[in-house]
């Protein structure tokens, strides 16, 4: 492929966008930080460089990938989601990083549905897992709002991540679970309504 | 949008292209064998594919990268060659990664000669290196085929101490 059109997906607060090159001081300083220790970092500079490109590699070579998420008003950048299948992973993942400094906004949140829906309904996905280390328990959480859950029975990468699988197309349509994710995001976003129940991150 | 270009471009012998999915089994066979050793091999199927996925994302970072070589007689694919600057390197580099089984023919030469032509003449480079293991003689003889001279050394924190052979200048060659 000598071309390539990431798609821009939008949301509420933000806009997905694919990976640039002036986004990548942010996306250095994550994953050169004990944050990055469930993604395979602390990285030096010139792996997370390396890993940096990989991640604009992979849209071209999956046709999907990771976005960067920034915010609608001020473009800064939060982190990122997406799809991610580099060799050696059983199934499509749908993975997300916020940078830490980010955290407790619900971004994550955000975006990942967004990605996953565009994945279901644009892509023709028919499933995802997310491969989680277990010690995460921001990110597990975050699967758990998302709908997803542990697959104890589905292929790991190595043996050190759970498998937590994402609801089917057909049950994210069913309206519960898609309810309840629009519901906490609204909750994000005017924070005036606090429902019982409110993730503490 | 991110969109970006790989230009294709031709010498008598030799096809340089934008490196695809398709180059993956070769890349692979190459990154897996002794033959890498001096670039940073051997690596895993698994670490090769997230290289070739970094090949690609250079181009698009930086506007440059490194092609896939294309033998025009047979099609196959014979190496990776082309322009390289990941954050850490010392300055822009010209490298070449020659397959096994198409040594002998200056397809590497061929191909570096291409591509320092292409990051003098169209991106406008007025100077380039190529890094090269002190022990990859085959790579120095290239070097000094393109017209390189040695120009100290640099040490990285993964691939160990490379020497710089600088290339001629612009209007040198």
């Amino acid at each position: 492929m000598n071309h390539s059109d990431i798609p821009v997906l939008e949301t509420d607060r933000l806009i997905l966008r694919g990976p640039e090159a002036a986004d990548y001081p942010d996306f250095k300083a994550t994953f050169s930080s004990y944050r990055s220790r469930f993604m395979g970092g602390p990285l030096n500079k010139y792996e997370a460089w390396m890993l940096y490109a990989a991640e604009i590699g992979h849209w071209h070579i999956r046709g999907f990938g990771m976005w960067m998420i920034h915010d609608r008003v001020t473009d800064e950048t939060y982190g990122m989601a997406g799809g991610w299948q580099p060799a050696g992973w059983p199934e499509r993942e749908i993975a997300w990083i916020i940078w830490p400094d980010k955290a407790g906004h619900g971004y994550a949140l955000e975006a990942t549905d967004a990605a996953r829906r565009y994945f279901y309904e644009t892509q023709g996905w028919v499933g995802a897992v997310s491969y989680i280390d277990p010690k995460n328990l921001d990110s597990i959480r975050l699967a758990e709002r998302l709908g997803a859950v542990k697959d104890h029975d589905a292929e790991t990468i190595d043996g050190n991540d759970a498998v937590y699988r994402h609801p089917s197309p057909a049950r994210l349509r069913s309206g519960q679970i898609a309810d309840g994710i629009a519901l906490e995001i609204q909750n994000y976003i005017n924070p005036l309504f606090k429902p019982k129940g409110f993730a503490i991150d | 949008m991110t969109q970006f270009t790989i230009p294709t471009v031709e010498t008598q012998r030799l096809t340089l292209r934008g490196p695809t999915q398709g180059d993956f089994p070769a890349v692979a066979a190459f990154y897996a064998s002794d033959r890498s050793v001096f670039v940073g091999g051997p690596m895993t199927a698994e670490a090769t594919w997230r290289h070739l996925a970094c090949e690609i994302g250079h181009w698009a970072l930086l506007g440059y990268g490194r092609w896939a070589v294309v033998e025009k007689t047979s099609g196959a694919i014979c190496g990776i060659v082309g322009l390289w600057d990941p954050e850490g390197w010392p300055e822009p580099e010209i490298g070449w990664d020659l397959f096994d089984g198409f040594e002998g023919r200056g397809y590497a030469t061929e191909a570096a000669l291409a591509a320092r032509g292409f990051a003098y003449d169209v991106l406008g480079w007025t100077t380039a290196i190529s890094l090269v293991k002190p022990a990859n003689t085959a790579s120095a003889r290239v070097a000094g085929r393109l017209g390189a001279r040695r120009d100290g050394r640099f040490d990285h924190a993964r691939f160990g101490t490379l020497d710089i052979y600088r290339h001629p200048a612009p209007e040198a060659v």
